[in-house]
């Protein structure tokens, strides 16, 4: 009698154990990329751009006797996910990043490779891709990062029916621009289209009137850990300018309830709302996406404003340098990763890259940009990151991936006006630098 | 195992009143619930619950970016948070957001479950419609909402006379007014169904005799229906406390505690800390503070309320 009801809980009890042993025995790496199974993962953020990796794996493992496998992880999650995978036993060998501050907390954790030795050994490595773009990819003076994809410079959209209305031209200098701001009121449209609701567009005036007025220094200086760079006359003067734009009514009232990225201030533009917006220079084809005939006829392009006075050369760029691949330092097959990294500056990589309509920033894409779908705005963006004197990282891709949220807000607070220069300034010299 | 069912009947003579219990068939010894039973679950709940709790209240005294080991700093995040003016606002804007939810969505919902309980022509349809929002995802309804109330081209532009410029999500109290009413607009079909089944199970001999009586629909609505339902209230507003404080989603998608720090709640501010900041200590403090916050209130509402006590709705029927 007692032991024929103890059996149903022994039964129970084993069942449970078993349960619980396969359970934690998950956590040890049983599924998933893991980097002991003699191939090479790759992990990059997956999206559209995809199709040309996918292409790159297979020509590669064509030849390579160590295979590589490429992993996705969809939507804009992926540098948290990056975060909570990169020193766990799922780690990847070689993975997508934004060069610059993203990666600077994984240099300083010691878990990524240096490329000297690869360049060393292939310097084309280093001279196949434009300077301004490779520059960021070095941390602390050693490379971390192969230029993969193409470069995202951030461009002064306009409607050219809408300007042409009221009477103004593509402004040269920032003069011109605030003459614009008030012509453009005159005509009953919102001047500047802008998405402040996803606080990254609001923030591109910001990186691009400081590297105007200052010139790259000063923000080299603050990411750097040098506080006193937010207090300095320039940035109080980019500030005021800043100040005086919002307040022309450049933006509107609502720009914070309007989303870049649900097409809000998009069709702005397209509707003719609004006359410019500035923005990366995936707009493009997100106009020719959401508003072909309007993409193909009236959107037009220029360089962001010269600065009266400023420090900083009109040339200078600001956006995405590019995307990056970095190494791991734990990866088995480090000769096999470099043979990798070589395809990033292929002729087949470069046409693919044009193809799906990415610039990609090796030497030889001037061989084939009339291949680009868009043949002139390549040619237009290509020849501007080429003789670009510097080219401002996104700040808040310059910065640790840490301080972004509080960059975020303080952006966001100050455009607003809930916080005046000096609490903006104070904000940002709160910022962790690395 | 043994019982007494097994042994011998009682040494003593047949009692009055006392009557023999039949021997216990095998069935009901097998089907009788050990500890074992409750074991799968047990051990699930710990693995999945419990352990992270622990792991979070340890996480709490320590800080981590999620590279490298965890560093014991003490009191560290606690104290911090201490002096923190956005947790602060966070925990006043959780609890302004529940109030609100439960303020607004109990008349409402209560008005239509009972309404839904009837049998009036049609209402098998429209409380199908009333009933979708409830399928559809918190992130999609997000979505869907932050499109619809697009300054220029939502319903804000076709009815200026009601929302102004639209900057809905550009100031604090409209910004909130949003959030609520989103979630108003998911929840409700929710708490509908919780009362249409509650006044479903009011029994009609009460209804007849307060019409007997003389009593009209809105007497018998507050004399008999609303008493009625104080159980199924309770357990509707504990889940509205309960969700009203872990408000997560519509936050995240449609302000992304904005503008500033304007609709930065608890729960938004511990993901914020956590997995923006990849400050992992903090984010675990203000985790940690918002489990014990809300068991608290969750059982300060149990005990005000008496619902522990599990009083019959049905006093004074039988």
């Amino acid at each position: 009698m007692k032991t024929r009801a103890r059996l149903p809980r022994l039964v129970a009890g084993g069942a449970t154990l078993t349960l619980a042993l396969t359970l934690s025995a998950c956590g040890d790496g049983g599924g998933g990329a893991s980097s002991d199974d003699g191939k090479i993962h790759v992990l990059v953020y997956g999206d559209a751009a995809n199709k040309v990796e996918k292409q790159l794996v297979d020509t590669f493992n064509k030849t390579s006797d160590v295979k590589v496998v490429l992993d996705t992880i969809p939507g804009a999650d992926y540098q948290k996910k990056l975060q909570t995978i990169i020193s766990t036993p799922q780690a990847p060998d070689v993975f997508f990043n934004w060069g610059g501050g993203s990666i600077k907390p994984f240099v300083k954790a010691d878990l990524l490779m240096p490329l000297d030795d690869f360049i060393k050994k292939d310097p084309d490595l280093e001279n196949k891709f434009l300077p301004s773009v490779f520059a960021n990819g070095v941390v602390d003076g050693k490379p971390y990062g192969i230029p993969m994809r193409g470069t995202q410079p951030v461009l002064l959209f306009h409607n050219k029916k809408v300007l042409d209305q009221a009477g103004v031209k593509p402004p040269k200098t920032w003069d011109e621009l605030l003459d614009a701001v008030g012509k453009l009121k005159d005509a009953g449209v919102t001047p500047i289209a802008l998405g402040g609701g996803d606080i990254w567009p609001t923030q591109m005036w910001f990186q691009y009137l400081f590297d105007r007025l200052a010139g790259p220094g000063l923000f080299e200086k603050a990411v750097g850990g040098d506080k006193s760079a937010w207090e300095s006359a320039d940035s109080k003067k980019a500030l005021g300018m800043i100040r005086e734009l919002v307040d022309a009514g450049a933006f509107g009232k609502n720009y914070d309830s309007v989303k870049y990225t649900n097409g809000g201030s998009v069709a702005l533009v397209s509707s003719g709302k609004a006359g410019f917006e500035l923005m990366g220079s995936w707009y493009y084809s997100q106009q020719l996406t959401d508003a072909k005939e309007f993409a193909e006829k009236d959107l037009g392009y220029t360089v962001f404003p010269a600065v009266e006075g400023g420090k900083g050369d009109p040339a200078g760029v600001a956006g995405n340098t590019n995307n990056y691949y970095s190494v791991m330092k734990k990866t088995e097959h480090p000769e096999a990763v470099a043979e990798f990294l070589k395809l990033m500056y292929s002729d087949e990589f470069v046409k693919a890259q044009l193809e799906i309509g990415n610039l990609p920033t090796t030497t030889n894409t001037d061989k084939f940009i009339d291949t680009s779908s868009t043949p002139e705005y390549s040619r237009f963006q290509y020849d501007l990151v080429a003789d670009a004197p510097s080219f401002q990282l996104s700040w808040d891709q310059a910065y640790p991936q840490k301080a972004s949220s509080s960059m975020h807000k303080a952006i966001q607070q100050f455009f607003n006006g809930q916080l005046d220069a000096d609490g903006f300034i104070k904000a940002m010299q709160a910022l962790p630098t690395e | 195992m043994t019982t007494k069912t097994t042994s011998a009947p009682p040494a003593a003579g047949p009692r009055k009143g006392s009557r023999r219990r039949p021997p216990a068939s095998s069935a009901t010894k097998v089907g009788r619930p050990g500890f074992a039973w409750a074991l799968p679950a047990a051990v699930f709940f710990a693995l999945f619950a419990i352990v992270p709790l622990i792991m979070v209240a340890v996480l709490s005294f320590m800080s981590w970016d999620g590279l490298g080991s965890p560093e014991f700093v003490g009191m560290d995040n606690w104290s911090r948070l201490m002096d923190d003016p956005v947790m602060f606002q966070s925990v006043w804007l959780t609890l302004l957001l529940t109030v609100l939810g439960v303020v607004v969505q109990t008349p409402l919902s209560i008005v239509l479950g009972v309404w839904a309980a009837g049998h009036q022509r049609n209402r098998a349809v429209l409380s199908v419609i009333y009933f979708i929002p409830l399928l559809l995802s918190a992130t999609a309804v997000s979505v869907l909402w932050r499109a619809l109330l697009d300054p220029n081209f939502g319903i804000p532009a076709e009815a200026t006379w009601l929302f102004g410029d639209g900057n809905l999500f550009g100031e604090q109290a409209t910004a909130i007014g949003v959030l609520a009413f989103v979630s108003t607009w998911q929840f409700t079909p929710f708490h509908t169904l919780i009362y249409q089944g509650a006044a479903r199970a009011v029994p009609q001999v009460l209804y007849q005799a307060a019409e007997i009586d003389g009593a009209g629909r809105y007497r018998q609505f507050f004399h008999i229906t609303l008493p009625q339902l104080r159980n199924s209230m309770i357990t509707s507003m504990i889940l509205m406390i309960v969700g009203g404080l872990t408000t997560f989603e519509t936050v995240l998608i449609l302000t992304q505690g904005g503008p500033g720090t304007d609709t930065t709640i608890s729960a938004y501010y511990m993901y914020d800390k956590a997995f923006k900041s990849f400050d992992f200590g903090a984010g675990s403090a203000i985790a940690l503070a918002l489990v014990v916050s809300a068991t608290v209130i969750s059982l300060i509402v149990v005990r005000v309320s008496g619902y522990d006590k599990m009083r019959s709705t049905m006093e004074g029927v039988s």
